[in-house]
């Protein structure tokens, strides 16, 4: 098209054409959404009243709150005895909503995959709707609903993060039942399985290794997450922080949140080495 | 001869073939056992030990303190406006400043283009991971801390948490792309920055577009809830009801984020396909 264009236009024989790289319907649509960003962006500043003159300051105000304030981290208060139990108690917590989560997980995945659904008409519907409800309520919502209605304690947080884990492993294991190879299902149609059956025989033995993988990367997501339920009163090492916070014994808070970025770096390097360890028994 | 080494052959491979099976059973199985005995001890410790059975009550009280969020209040509606956009620029802003915050941290942690590797790279990455392991309340809480309760600790808090996220993916593309641009533009003797601007950054934009309009969506879903700790927004207006006990009022608010985020989730769907 460009080649056309310069052989029939009127410069072609004469002065170079200036080179453009988009030209006019798609310079209009890029310039037009840059445009459309540029102005969003400017009116949010407007609407949120920002103060665009004080935040130069701000870093070293930062700074000067880090270095005098949360400095010298106490480090003694994280090794003590209470705290590392709060640490094992919110592991546990991560655990077992991990675990409850990916239960649930399995038919409401079953459910939400378009190809392995029972009816397309109904549960396709509702399954995608209850797994992006759990998505999209952020699992802080969860927690203080659970704590609302059964009273401080593990166990809400433990249901918070269960159906936090279910929307997330959900989405993701769907998608890869979506994905799987449609011959075996078939033939076992062919044979007259039953939905349950080609189900069990059909579509797990495909994606057991992927759904180990979503698991194990599920249950590191959900000991993030856990850090902080506790914030809103259910167990854990968020209480402390919450205690701490509340209190303003800013050195322990540094401390505190030292441990918890320690503590996720571990959780990264084990659910990686885990992954592959299942990629490879495979 | 070679029919016998042929059948050795063959046994030898099917013993070793019967050991690994027989060793892959007891590795799971004793994985099994273990992640087993793990939950039963979690649930010990977690649901029956640490739970005030008492406090709840039967189940009849349960369903009582539920039944409680059933019901909405209508006359909030007017009121929830105001925050929901609030809500939704947070977000945009946030994940625009951590769009820029993100420049500097990819082209530091992309192998093939990092300035000096022994010292970039460690350090992009150390951003990347800092920013990621740290919950987006616990960012709040120390933003909220330096600049006052306010709409720009939240957008702060979202900036920072979706460095890590938007800089790692970015960086993963910066690393498969093309090789020969980047080396013509050293070739006509253009320095770090230019082989940044004009070669690496048109293969990657793309991309990179997607990934944040994908992250713009999941910060939607954090921005709803940083008014929690004092960074403004619908999380705040959840807080109060809460707190004066208006149990509708909560499941309304609990609607109008869910509203937000299928707009959100509707707007990054249709952007990101136009643009694939």
């Amino acid at each position: 098209m460009d080649s056309q264009d310069i052989a029939r236009g009127p410069t072609a024989a004469g002065t170079p054409r200036e080179w453009r790289r988009f030209r006019y319907p798609q310079s209009l649509i890029s310039y037009g959404s840059w445009l459309i960003a540029f102005t969003v962006i400017v009116y949010s500043i407007e609407y949120l009243n920002i103060p665009l003159d004080r935040m130069f300051g701000m870093f070293g105000r930062m700074g000067e709150i880090l270095a005098d304030r949360y400095y010298p981290a106490d480090i003694e208060y994280i090794m003590d005895v209470d705290y590392i139990g709060s640490v094992i108690e919110t592991i546990q917590m991560a655990y077992l909503g991990a675990l409850f989560g990916l239960l649930i997980t399995i038919p409401l995945a079953w459910f939400a995959a378009y190809n392995m659904t029972p009816s397309r008409l109904f549960v396709y519907p509702g399954a995608r709707f209850a797994s992006m409800c759990c998505r999209a309520v952020h699992e802080t919502i969860w927690t203080i609903l659970f704590v609302s209605i059964l009273g401080f304690g593990m166990l809400p947080g433990v249901l918070a993060l269960t159906l936090f884990s279910a929307g997330f492993a959900a989405k993701l294991f769907a998608e890869e039942i979506e994905a799987i190879d449609m011959g075996p299902v078939e033939a076992m149609w062919a044979t007259g399985a039953n939905l349950f059956q080609v189900m069990v025989f059909g579509v797990f033995p495909q994606v057991r290794v992927a759904f180990t993988g979503i698991g194990i990367y599920t249950w590191d997501v959900a000991f993030r997450a856990a850090t902080v339920v506790g914030f809103f009163g259910a167990g854990g090492m968020g209480w402390y922080l919450k205690r701490n916070v509340m209190q303003i014994e800013t050195e322990r808070v540094a401390a505190i949140i030292l441990s918890i970025i320690v503590l996720v770096l571990i959780s990264e390097l084990i659910s990686a080495w885990a992954r592959n360890f299942v990629m490879k028994m495979k | 001869m070679t029919a016998s080494t042929d059948t050795e052959g063959y046994t030898l491979t099917t013993e070793a073939v019967l050991a690994t099976r027989r060793r892959k059973r007891i590795v799971s199985a004793a994985v099994t056992a273990v992640l087993l005995a793990l939950v039963v001890w979690s649930i010990d410790v977690t649901v029956v030990k640490d739970t005030d059975w008492e406090r709840m009550g039967s189940i009849a009280n349960v369903l009582e303190a539920t039944n409680r969020f059933i019901g909405i209040d209508f006359e909030l509606f007017p009121t929830l406006l105001g925050p929901a956009i609030e809500t939704l620029l947070i977000a945009c802003l946030g994940t625009f400043l951590g769009a820029l915050i993100c420049i500097p941290a990819a082209w530091f942690g992309a192998m093939n283009i990092t300035p000096f590797k022994p010292i970039t790279y460690p350090l992009a990455r150390l951003m990347m991971t800092l920013s990621r392991s740290i919950h987006e309340i616990v960012w709040a809480l120390f933003f909220v801390a330096v600049m006052g309760l306010g709409a720009m600790a939240g957008v702060f808090a979202i900036a920072v948490r979706s460095v890590g996220f938007i800089a790692k993916m970015s960086a993963e593309a910066i690393e498969d792309i093309d090789h020969g641009p980047v080396e013509a533009i050293r070739a006509v003797g253009g320095g770090p920055f230019q082989v940044f601007l004009y070669a690496v950054l048109p293969q990657v934009l793309p991309q990179v577009i997607g990934v944040v309009i994908f992250e713009w969506e999941i910060n939607i879903r954090r921005s709803a809830i940083l008014g929690l700790v004092g960074a403004g927004g619908l999380g705040l207006v959840f807080f109060r009801q809460m707190n004066t006990f208006n149990h509708h009022g909560v499941t309304t608010v609990i609607l109008a984020i869910l509203i937000i985020i299928v707009f959100g989730e509707a707007v990054s769907h249709a952007i990101r396909r136009r643009m694939i």
